[in-house]
């Protein structure tokens, strides 16, 4: 083995202790949620004096930690599946037309990347339209949000691939779903991740619109719910972070074990954006 | 023929990207430029009458609303600074057979998949007044370091910075690592056949070929600086009373107070803003990008 050299034993130790740094948050939550309300709230690294494993049984109960997580599937999976395919087709025919209208329209729809959220206006549109406070509303802005980056990301990926394709798979008599979804899709798989891992961890951890467009908390999502119960517990820290670790945890071995399609997915997705 | 090739292409396929778009994307920032120059309120939510460039000349009377001017850009120019070099940095030190780099790389990385109100929330515990920082200052015996952080202007906003910071530093290392990575080994050698030294190299090699990486990282992060809302929504709430208040986080105030049209001439204010940074941080950049 090669022998490492003085500064490379010091750049490591250094990221070490950085990564320590990063670490320490999650370490005192934990820690945290086992211990009793007084050790809780000494914020420290200390072991629990008693693991208190009836914390988590309170935070389920009183938490809506449970709903929130039906609730913000009920919203992240029809966003991530919707929004890929509505974009998906817009840019599969959009980039394959090419056309005076088809170049406009790309523009029309690359315009909404640098779009900053109307919060009144949506708020009026959803009175006016009758749909204020409803999944199918946070569903549509969420989905209407997504469309600029997933048409503009299919627009960009589909040149790269021959029309020839398309064209052998119509003769051997495909229709155009077949074509989209059995030849180009497949073909299409990496710009497909990319969206759909960039849509889904958007929407899972988005704050704002559920907070502005939900109105009522039994349709609270796991980022509100999370909020509305510190809100509530802000004395007890050892149910904040009792509730912190059951929305977080899940997330971090998730993460752990679809990183390689998560970093590369949200990578691709900047480089492209 | 080029016609009857097109016919492969349902225009109809577009639609429902179109209308979902329309409605709920473009529809609204056209509300907001009508209603704007409205005196709109919730109470005459159907039924605003024309009131010209009021609302606009009361948001410029208004010292929280250029408080919040000043606010957005320091929030947007100090972590767009510190997201991008510390970043960076970190890409350079990984880039290299360094001890467990895929195992701090995923460390790194983290904290950007997680929610907003997660981290708020836990970064609480951590900045309060006997919170996490206070007591490992105070057994570090520097307890006379050790303060309120939330509860003074200055401390509040490095503390949201921070935390931002925090957030996305790895996520912009993995996109400076997939630009260091796209640099043929080549190059670095034949510039070392030059005699080029470490720095040289880095100078002319690593410099110029990295700024697409730039590019994205800067415009990514000077957009998402600007429009910021729930990190600062969810630690300090805009205070102590307005002094961290940023644009989007004042425009949600004033439609929460009911002030639709003073709320929407803020939001047309600051897309006004970000389409104009955006733009221009774009064509600085990619004049300067070399060809591989």
């Amino acid at each position: 083995m090669k022998k490492r050299t003085r500064g490379e034993i010091v750049l490591s130790i250094f990221l070490i202790a950085l990564a320590l740094l990063y670490i320490v948050p999650f370490v005192m939550m934990i820690l945290g949620s086992f211990k009793s309300q007084a050790e809780a709230a000494a914020f420290d690294l200390s072991l629990p004096s008693e693991w208190l494993f009836s914390n988590y049984l309170h935070v389920l109960e009183n938490g809506n930690i449970l709903s929130g997580y039906v609730n913000s599937l009920i919203i992240t999976v029809p966003v991530t599946i919707l929004s890929l395919l509505f974009g998906a087709l817009a840019g599969i025919v959009i980039s394959r037309r090419n056309t005076r209208v088809t170049s406009a329209l790309y523009y029309y729809f690359i315009f909404g990347l640098t779009l900053t959220l109307q919060i009144a206006s949506i708020f009026f549109l959803l009175k006016a339209l009758n749909i204020y406070g409803t999944f199918f509303s946070v569903i549509c802005i969420f989905i209407s949000l997504r469309i600029p980056f997933t048409v503009m990301t299919f627009c960009s990926f589909i040149k790269g691939v021959p029309r020839e394709i398309d064209e052998a798979a119509i003769i051997d008599g495909c229709n155009f779903w077949q074509m989209a979804f059995r030849v180009l899709f497949p073909v299409l798989k990496p710009i497909v991740v990319t969206n759909i891992v960039i849509t889904a961890i958007d929407v899972w951890n988005n704050f704002m619109i559920p907070l502005f467009y939900l109105g009522s908390s039994k349709k609270a999502t796991v980022a509100m719910s999370i909020y509305s119960f510190f809100g509530r517990y802000n004395r007890d820290w050892q149910y904040v972070f009792g509730a912190l670790t059951l929305v977080v945890l899940p997330m971090l071995i998730l993460f752990i074990v679809l990183q390689k399609y998560i970093v590369a997915g949200m990578t691709s997705g900047a480089v492209k954006g | 023929m080029k016609n009857k090739k097109n016919s492969i292409y349902p225009l109809w396929a577009i639609a429902p990207a179109f209308i979902v778009y329309t409605i709920f994307a473009v529809v609204p920032i056209v509300i907001s430029l009508i209603f704007s120059f409205t005196d709109w309120n919730m109470e005459r939510l159907y039924a605003p009458e024309f009131a010209g460039i009021k609302n606009y000349i009361q948001l410029f009377q208004d010292p929280v609303f250029l408080k919040s001017i000043i606010n957005t850009f320091i929030f947007a120019i100090c972590t767009t600074i510190l997201k991008t070099g510390i970043g960076f940095l970190l890409a350079l030190a990984l880039v290299k057979k360094v001890a467990a780099r895929g195992i701090l790389r995923t460390i790194y990385y983290a904290p950007c998949v997680m929610s907003i109100t997660v981290v708020g929330v836990l970064f609480k515990s951590i900045l309060a007044n006997k919170g996490l920082l206070n007591n490992a200052l105070s057994l570090l015996e520097m307890g006379e370091l050790a303060k309120d952080w939330l509860a003074s202007y200055g401390t509040a906003m490095g503390s949201v910075i921070f935390v931002e910071t925090w957030m996305w530093a790895g996520f912009n290392m993995f996109i400076f690592l997939s630009g260091l990575q796209a640099i043929p080994a080549d190059y670095y050698e034949s510039a070392t056949l030059d005699g080029a030294n470490g720095w040289q190299k880095f100078r002319y090699v690593t410099l110029p070929l990295i700024i697409p990486s730039l590019t994205v990282v800067v415009t990514l992060s000077i957009a998402g600086g600007l429009k910021v809302f729930d990190i600062i929504y969810v630690i300090t709430n805009g205070g102590p009373g307005f002094d961290t208040q940023v644009l989007s986080t004042y425009t949600y105030q004033s439609f929460s107070l009911g002030f639709l049209g003073e709320s929407t001439a803020g939001s047309i204010i600051l897309a006004v803003i970000v389409t104009f940074i955006s733009f221009a941080m774009n064509r600085y950049f990619t004049k300067r990008e070399v060809e591989m």
